[in-house]
């Protein structure tokens, strides 16, 4: 029984069948691209020969149109521009402030017993009920914009932050004191750090947050913006404007998940 | 300078960990502590180094500490704690921080312990491009890099595979003998024990008690040769410890 | 009601945040209430049902101005008509003009708005005839002035000239007669800076707070705010916008076409509820013990969140005319639509052929 050489197939000889594999999805960009296309085309080619009613779905070919006018009359870096602008300053804002109050959260006793509590239940409240009382508190110049999107950024990033703060290692925190680091140094070198990863997914959320919002936040007085654009599109069932102007934040939405994206792949490269 | 522990005992809430127990950690000598899982071994070293308080007795220090000792007493410990994000060399440079060197002095250190540990090759990398041993060689580093007079091991080879702690300790001993650095060395291995330390304090189950002190005045670089001797110093070891092993073992975890 | 035919999603809570204003005097988040009266009226009430009788859905908004359905409804005069009506309640004016195009909804009333205008020009509803009007007689819309603008000479229309003003939405009825204000005085209405401020009481707030110097509004929520003196009233409507057509009853084309007789009874039960309304409501010719009945029924849907008591009051302040036998002022749909056409805000070209069907009700 000392032949262990594989003798050629013989009676009761078969291989093991092979059960393994699978459970891995892979991306295909040009799969994807393709899907995509080909769902325009459908679309297109569905409302072209009337089974999509123009009521239901401007033809793509209509949107592209809607996007050309916009272009044409320079009107979309006019709206693009005040949008950019808001959507920056009040996600800048809301993210420091929220990365700011999340680390007192996450490191004193009674920043935690004051404001988590607050933060969960301020949290859940729909910044768009509140514009009429923010009209009041920031007019309808700039400042409610940009307190719109800040307030909508500045919870999540918050609960980002002190969660990503309590999930840092404790061990590096008693390394850092074992070798006599000041509170300054471990608070920037071990917990900032330690933090960033889910500060930084924090951030692609609000960010996502941030598009949402820009449509309230224009909400109040706003002439320009790409938000003010769909709304008056809206409101004058103008739907092929209604769906160039989303699919303008729907790639304002993909451009900005790229950058983070391609932050964390910067700032996190020391991940395994 | 000495490091002595004075009738230390703790207890988390009503479970009573550590009991009375009295070590000195003399210049240049590796005092080992074993003793069954949970028996407060971790606890102690913590104590032992001012990250937790005793509830019962206190650390002292004898003596000054060397001139130019940043951090006197150091630890290393079983996870490595390296930032992750921080290269070999930032991971040193970590501890070299906050005590305003300058860039050269600093520089000088650095250069000096990765050369010490062999490192100087890695000192760009990242810690999860390093192996276990590897890491814990940079963990090693950083803490020669601040001077210690006492280093503080807990179980730093526990999460090493065996190849790699066997290479480990031959570095640990031809490290003692070229700085004869003093340390307080924890673990659960036996063969460690008798391989590193000077003196073997056998530690009772929970609450810990210093069951038995084992000397062992074999010089350190002639242990890896006579290996027979340690065999049976090590049998002896376990047949103390038996017991309270065994009886370790049986008893429900709580209290941590 | 020209009201809710703008605005957005808010336009129902609006009304009822504005009964609010009266009793607090302030503005009120009153997002909760809302959601229940929704709820409870959406299925609305069917009465006196002939087996053989016709379905047919119609929306309505929580507003005063919708009350003729109401009362037709519980008077059982769509039933008369041989009806089986539904009573749909929407919380905005925007999702039942669409309701009407898909045809989920066959009768509504709204404002001509560049929406209401742009569904029509494609081809799926069409204003059938008239509704709120301006009157001489009845009170009627006003344009506000905020007190610091008041303050400082806004006092005329002629002061609206490089003022601010609020809109709801551009191309709303607000926008319309801010410029019809500017034509009564004189100057281009690009003199004014318009803010589109989307719902009702954002408008009420910018108002009050000084940050837009004026609006107008229907009475029963203007009168809350010159009572409580936050604002100043500079002009009537109906003095610079003569037999303003402020809503109108649309349907979609496809009723038109294949149940014209359908549509001609809902609007001849219909025109018995607006005469029922209007000796209710505006002329008060009714008896007390009748209009107290008819108040109740209204309650119903309006103010349902308070108690009748005190949405008595709310239901019967400030009640505009509806126009008798539902007539439509073509003269005044017709300038609406060139104002629309005129400043690009319905598709082009759009036409009175294509947003009015005038078969149906006496024009005037």
């Amino acid at each position: 029984m000392h032949d262990d050489a594989p003798r050629a197939a013989g009676a009761g000889v078969r291989p093991v069948p092979f059960r393994g594999g699978g459970f891995r999805p892979q991306t295909n960009t040009y799969v994807s691209l393709a899907v995509f296309a080909g769902l325009i085309l459908l679309w297109e080619g569905g409302s072209r020969a009337g089974l999509i009613s123009p009521i239901a779905l401007p033809a793509p070919s209509q949107v592209i149109v809607a996007l050309a006018d916009l272009v044409r009359t320079g009107m979309l870096w006019k709206n693009l521009s005040v949008s950019l602008m808001r959507l920056g300053v009040g996600w800048v804002l809301g993210s420091i402030l929220g990365i700011v109050v999340g680390l007192l959260i996450g490191l004193f006793t009674i920043a935690r017993a004051a404001l988590l509590q607050l933060t969960s239940a301020l949290f859940a409240v729909p910044k768009i009920a509140l514009l009429p009382l923010f009209i009041v508190w920031f007019g309808i110049g700039e400042s409610s914009k940009i307190a719109t999107i800040l307030f909508g950024t500045f919870f999540p990033t918050v609960i980002a932050t002190y969660s990503g703060v309590d999930n840092v290692d404790r061990n590096l925190i008693r390394m850092a004191q074992s070798f006599g680091l000041s509170w300054g140094s471990i608070v920037r070198k071990i917990i900032l750090p330690g933090a960033l990863p889910a500060i930084l997914s924090g951030l692609r959320i609000s960010s996502a947050i941030a598009i949402v919002l820009l449509v309230a936040a224009e909400m109040i007085g706003a002439q320009f913006g790409i938000g003010a654009y769909i709304l008056q599109a809206g409101s004058l069932f103008a739907i092929d404007q209604l769906i160039a102007g989303v699919t303008i934040l729907a790639v304002l939405g993909l451009f900005i998940s790229w950058a983070i994206g391609r932050a964390e792949r910067h700032f996190l490269d020391w991940r395994s | 300078m000495r490091l002595l522990a004075d009738r230390l005992g703790h207890r988390y809430g009503t479970t009573e960990v550590l009991r009375d127990i009295r070590i000195a950690i003399g210049e240049g000598e590796i005092v080992c502590i074993v003793g069954p899982s949970g028996c407060g071994k971790s606890t102690f070293l913590r104590m032992l180094g001012g990250l937790e308080q005793a509830s019962t007795g206190q650390v002292l220090l004898e003596g000054e500490p060397p001139a130019g000792s940043l951090n006197p007493i150091t630890y290393i410990f079983q996870d490595f704690a390296l930032l992750p994000w921080r290269s070999v060399e930032g991971n040193i440079r970590l501890v070299l921080e906050d005590h305003r060197l300058g860039a050269a002095a600093m520089r000088r250190i650095v250069d000096d312990v990765l050369e010490r540990t062999r490192l100087a090759e890695f000192r760009a990398a990242l810690p999860r491009q390093l192996s276990g041993g590897m890491k814990q060689r940079v963990a090693i580093a950083r803490a020669l890099a601040v001077r210690p007079a006492v280093m503080l091991m807990d179980e730093p080879l526990s999460a090493l595979d065996s190849q790699t702690r066997e290479l480990l300790m031959d570095d640990l001993v031809e490290l003692w003998t070229r700085e004869r650095f003093s340390a307080c060395y924890v673990t659960h291995n036996l063969a460690e024990a008798v391989r590193l330390g000077h003196r073997v304090h056998v530690l009772s189950r929970r609450p810990g008690r210093i069951r038995e002190t084992v000397e062992i005045d074999m010089p350190l670089a002639e242990r890896a040769e006579r290996a027979a001797e340690l065999e049976a110093m090590q049998r002896h070891i376990w047949l103390i410890m038996r017991e309270e092993a065994r009886a370790a073992d049986r008893e429900l975890a709580d209290a941590r | 009601m020209r009201a809710t035919a703008t605005g957005g999603s808010n336009m129902a809570l609006t009304r009822r945040q504005l009964g609010a204003n009266v009793v607090a005097g302030g503005v009120v988040a009153g997002g909760v209430v809302a959601g229940g009266v929704a709820a409870g009226a959406a299925f609305g009430i069917v009465r006196n049902a002939r087996a053989a009788s016709e379905p047919v859905k119609i929306g309505i908004l929580p507003l005063v101005s919708h009350a003729p359905t109401i009362i037709a409804q519980a008077q059982g005069y769509f039933a008369a008509q041989g009806l089986a009506a539904r009573l749909v309640t929407f919380q905005a004016a925007e999702p039942m003009a669409v309701g009407i195009a898909s045809g989920d909804i066959d009768f509504g009333v709204t404002a001509i708005t560049g929406g209401l205008v742009s569904l029509a020009d494609k081809g799926a509803v069409k204003v059938i005839g008239g509704s709120l009007a301006e009157a001489k007689g009845v009170e009627g819309q006003k344009v506000l002035a905020s007190n610091a603008a008041y303050a400082k000479g806004l006092t005329s229309l002629a002061g609206l000239k490089g003022r601010s003003y609020a809109v709801t939405t551009a191309g709303s009825s607000f926008e319309y007669v801010a410029y019809k204000a500017a034509q009564k005085a004189g100057f281009p209405a690009s003199e004014i800076v318009f803010r589109p401020l989307q719902t009702i009481p954002a408008c009420i707030a910018a108002l009050k707070t000084g940050q837009v110097d004026a609006w107008d509004m229907l009475p029963s929520v203007t009168d809350p705010l010159l009572k409580a003196k936050v604002a100043h009233a500079i002009a009537a409507v109906r003095d610079f916008i003569p037999g303003y057509q402020v809503t109108a009853v649309f349907t979609s084309t496809a009723n038109i076409n294949k149940r014209k007789e359908v549509v001609q009874r809902f609007l001849a039960g219909f025109a018995r509820g607006i005469d029922d309304y209007d000796a209710a409501l505006v002329a008060k010719t009714m008896a007390p013990k009748q209009i107290d009945a008819i108040v109740a029924e209204i309650h119903k849907y309006v103010f349902s969140a308070m108690p009748l008591d005190k949405a008595r009051a709310h239901i019967t302040h400030g009640v505009m005319r509806v126009n008798a036998g539902a007539a439509l002022n073509v003269a005044s749909v017709a300038d609406q639509l060139q104002w629309l056409n005129a400043n690009k805000l319905v598709p082009a070209g759009s036409t009175m052929q294509r947003l009015v069907d005038t078969s149906f009700v006496k024009t005037i």
